[in-house]
C-alpha cells in the first residue's frame, strides 16, 4: 500500500443513542456529494439504515446508490456475527488444517460474544484491504456505540504483544504437558521464571485440564501466524492513528452522551491524538422558518395554535441543554470546534441522513483531518 | 435481584436507579450495582440516592475478589494474577473478567440477604454472553474450583427465583425485534424469564386535529402555504412516530410480556421523574 493512495480516515464516536450512526452516513452523504470518493464504514451495523442505503451487512464492499451525485459512495457494514470466521479466514488464508482447528477449537468459539475487539480488527483489516484495492479519498468509520468505542485502536497491538510475548510459549508448554501428564512445577527453559511454576501449578490445579488444553492448542496456531498477524494489524494501527486520520465525538444534549464525549476525549488524549470536531445532535438553537412564519398568525385552528406551541417547547428544552452541553464541552475541550446540528423531523432514515447532510455539507473542512493536501 | 437488559442508548441506566430508587421507597433499602467507573450511575441516581446504596464493580477489583477464594488467600490470588504471562492473558482472555464480575454481584446479594439489588448490566448482546458463561464454564470445565464457581454462580444468581429479568427498549419497530431476540435469547439460553419489559421514550401525541387542519391551509394557497406545509409534514413524521410506537407496543402485547411505558421528556429525565411514572405503571 502506498503512502500517496492511503485515504484520509474520519473516525466517528460516542455512546448510544446519540444518532453517531446517522450522523456518519450523512457526513459520508455529504462528502459523496462534494466529489469525493468515500467509504462509509458501520462496525455495529443498523439494520434499518443498511436498509435504507440500499446496503446488505456483508464483508464485501458495496455501492451506494446515489441519484444525481458527482462522486461515488461505497459502503462497509460486515456482520458482527461472523467475524470470528472472517478473523479466522483472514489469519489462516493460507492454511486451511489449521483454520479448521482454529474454529473447533471450544475456547476460540466461546470468545465469540466476549471478544470486544475482534469485530472490530476484522473490520479495520477489511477497510486496509479495500482502501488498498479501492482509490477511496475518505473512510468515515462509525464506530460502535461505547465508551470503549476507540479502544479497538490498540487492540491490535495487545494481540501482537500477547502471541509475541513469552505467555504463549508458557501456554503451549502447559497444554503439552498437561496432555502428556507431566506433573508440572518445573519450567521447561530459562526463559520462565520459578515464580511461574508455581502459578502454572496454581493454575491447572484451580481450572482443570480441559481449558489448559483448549487454551495451548489454541495460542500455538495462534503463534504461528504471528508475523501475519502482526502485519494484519499493522494496516488497520496506520489507518486508524496516522496523520491522515480524524477524531469527531458525536453526542446529543444529554449529561450521559456529554459524558461520554469528555471520556473519549481523555482516551484519545493518553493515545496521544485529539478529537477534531464534537458533533453535537438536536441542537437547533432557533426555530424553524416555517414556525417563524407562522408564529402569532391570526386565525390559525386551535389545533394548529396548541401543536405550534408543543413543538416550541420542545425546541426550546432541547436548545437549552444543547447551550448547556456546548458550554460544558467548550470548558473542558478547549480549541475543539463545535458543530451544532438541528433535530430533522423525519421518520424514515434516508430523509434524516439527507437532511443532516445539506447542513453539514458547509462544515466538512472542521471535519476533516487537517492534513495539506 | 433485578438484571435490568437492554441495547445502548435506550435510557437503561436512567430506568435502573429508578428502580433502585422505587425499592429503597418502598422497601427501605436496595442495592443499585454498576459495571465501569460509576460515574453514569451516580449521574443517573442524581436527587434519588436516599437508602440506595451504589455499588461500582471494576474489572481488575472484582478479578481480585473472585480469585481470592480460589486461590486460598489474596497473597495468592495476587501472585497469579500479577505474574508476568497471566496479565497478557487475562487481558485478552475478556470470559473471565465477565465471570469475577458476575461473582462479585453474587457475593454482594449473598451478603446481603433481603435486600433488593438493582444491576445495570452491560449493552445487549454482551449482557447474554455474559450470563451464559457460568454455564458455559460448567460444562467446559467438567471439575475443579473454576468449575464450582461457574456453578456457584449459576445456582445462586443466574437461576429463576433468584433474578428477575427486565428489557428495556424503545417504541421503535426495529428495536422491538431485536428486543424480541434479545428475550429469546435469555430465555433459551439462561433459562430465566423475563419479567418486564420497559418502553421508554413513549412519544406524546400532538393534537388530533392538527395535521389534517395544517393539510387544509397548505392546500388552500395563501401567504401561509408553505409554512404550513411544512408544519404538515412535521406533523405528519411525528403522527408515523406515534403510530409505530402503539404498533410496537401491541407487537410486543402479543408476545405476552407485561408492560411499563415510560414516557419521552425532550431533555434528561430525573430518576425521580422516570420513579415516579414506573409506579404509575405499576411498578415498585
Amino acid at each position: 500500500m502506498s503512502k500517496a493512495a492511503s485515504p484520509m480516515v474520519v473516525v466517528c464516536a460516542g455512546g448510544g443513542g446519540v444518532g453517531k450512526t446517522t450522523t456518519s452516513a450523512a457526513l459520508a452523504l455529504a462528502l459523496a456529494r462534494k466529489g469525493r470518493s468515500t467509504l462509509i464504514v458501520t462496525i455495529d451495523p443498523a439494520r434499518r439504515l443498511a436498509g435504507a442505503m440500499g446496503v446488505a451487512i456483508t464483508d464485501e464492499v458495496t455501492r451506494v446508490p446515489l441519484p444525481a451525485a458527482r462522486g461515488n459512495l461505497a459502503a462497509l457494514m460486515p456482520d458482527p456475527r461472523r467475524s470470528l470466521h472472517t478473523f479466522a479466514e483472514q489469519l489462516f488464508e493460507d492454511e486451511p488444517a489449521a483454520k479448521a482447528r482454529l474454529l473447533g477449537n471450544r475456547l476460540y468459539l466461546g470468545l465469540a460474544d466476549a471478544a470486544a475487539g475482534v469485530h472490530e480488527l476484522v473490520a479495520m483489516n477489511l477497510v486496509a484491504r479495500a482502501a488498498a484495492q479501492g482509490s477511496f479519498e475518505v473512510v468515515v468509520i462509525d464506530t460502535a456505540p461505547s465508551r470503549h468505542a476507540i479502544d479497538f485502536v490498540t487492540y491490535p497491538s495487545r494481540l501482537a504483544a500477547l502471541l509475541g510475548g513469552r505467555t504463549v510459549t508458557w501456554l503451549a508448554g502447559l497444554a503439552q504437558r498437561a496432555a502428556l501428564d507431566v506433573p508440572s512445577g518445573k519450567a521447561p527453559s530459562g526463559l520462565l521464571s520459578w515464580g511461574t511454576g508455581h502459578v502454572e501449578h496454581l493454575l491447572a490445579r484451580v481450572t482443570g485440564p480441559n481449558l489448559v488444553s483448549d487454551t495451548g492448542a489454541l495460542f500455538g496456531d495462534l503463534a504461528v501466524v504471528r508475523e501475519r498477524f502482526v502485519d494484519l494489524t499493522q494496516h488497520a494501527a496506520d489507518l486508524l492513528l496516522g496523520p491522515r486520520a480524524a477524531y469527531a465525538l458525536v453526542t446529543a444534549p444529554t449529561a450521559a452522551g456529554r459524558d461520554d464525549v469528555l471520556y473519549l476525549a481523555k482516551r484519545l488524549e493518553k493515545l496521544g491524538r485529539s478529537a477534531r470536531a464534537v458533533v453535537i445532535n438536536r441542537a437547533d438553537t432557533q426555530p424553524a422558518p416555517y414556525a417563524r412564519a407562522l408564529a402569532g398568525e391570526r386565525g390559525l385552528s386551535p389545533a394548529i395554535t396548541l401543536a405550534l406551541t408543543m413543538l416550541d417547547e420542545e425546541r426550546a428544552s432541547r436548545a437549552s441543554a444543547a447551550d448547556a452541553c456546548a458550554a460544558e464541552l467548550g470548558k473542558h475541550l478547549r480549541g475543539v470546534p463545535l458543530v451544532r446540528l438541528p433535530y430533522i423531523e423525519a421518520i424514515a432514515p434516508e430523509a434524516v441522513v439527507a437532511a443532516l447532510a445539506d447542513e453539514l455539507t458547509s462544515q466538512l473542512a472542521t471535519l476533516l483531518p487537517a492534513v495539506s493536501r | 435481584m433485578l438484571l435490568v437488559m437492554g441495547k445502548g442508548g435506550v435510557g437503561k441506566t436512567t430506568i435502573a436507579a429508578s428502580l433502585a430508587a422505587l425499592e429503597a421507597e418502598t422497601r427501605g433499602e436496595a442495592i443499585f450495582v454498576e459495571f465501569g467507573d460509576g460515574e453514569s450511575g451516580r449521574r443517573a441516581l442524581a436527587g434519588a440516592q436516599r437508602n440506595v446504596k451504589h455499588v461500582v464493580i471494576r474489572p481488575a477489583d472484582a478479578l481480585q475478589r473472585a480469585a481470592t477464594p480460589l486461590f486460598g488467600s489474596t497473597t495468592m490470588a495476587r501472585l497469579v494474577l500479577g505474574n508476568f504471562a497471566m496479565k497478557p492473558l487475562l487481558r485478552a482472555a475478556p470470559a473471565i473478567r465477565e465471570l469475577s464480575m458476575l461473582e462479585v454481584v453474587r457475593q454482594i446479594a449473598a451478603d446481603r440477604p433481603g435486600v433488593r439489588v438493582v444491576v445495570d448490566m452491560p449493552a445487549t448482546g454482551h449482557s447474554v454472553a455474559w450470563l451464559r458463561v457460568p454455564k458455559q464454564g460448567r460444562d467446559f470445565l467438567g471439575a475443579g474450583p473454576l468449575f464450582e464457581l461457574c456453578d456457584r454462580i449459576g445456582r445462586e444468581l443466574v437461576a429463576p427465583g433468584k433474578a428477575s429479568i427486565l428489557v428495556v427498549t424503545l417504541p421503535e419497530r426495529l428495536v422491538i425485534e431485536e428486543t424480541l431476540e434479545l428475550c429469546a435469547a435469555v430465555v433459551r439460553e439462561t433459562g430465566l424469564a423475563v419479567d418486564r419489559i420497559i418502553v421508554n421514550r413513549v412519544p406524546v401525541s400532538m393534537p388530533r386535529e392538527a395535521l389534517d387542519d395544517a393539510r387544509a391551509l397548505a392546500e388552500g394557497g395563501g401567504p401561509l402555504a408553505a409554512a404550513a406545509g411544512e408544519l404538515a409534514a412535521v406533523l405528519a413524521a411525528r403522527a408515523a412516530l406515534s403510530a409505530e410506537g402503539v404498533a410496537s407496543l401491541e407487537a410486543l402485547a402479543r408476545h405476552d410480556h407485561g408492560i411499563w411505558r415510560v414516557p419521552l421528556a425532550p431533555v434528561d429525565p430525573s430518576a425521580k421523574d422516570v420513579a415516579r411514572w414506573l409506579r404509575a405503571e405499576g411498578a415498585g
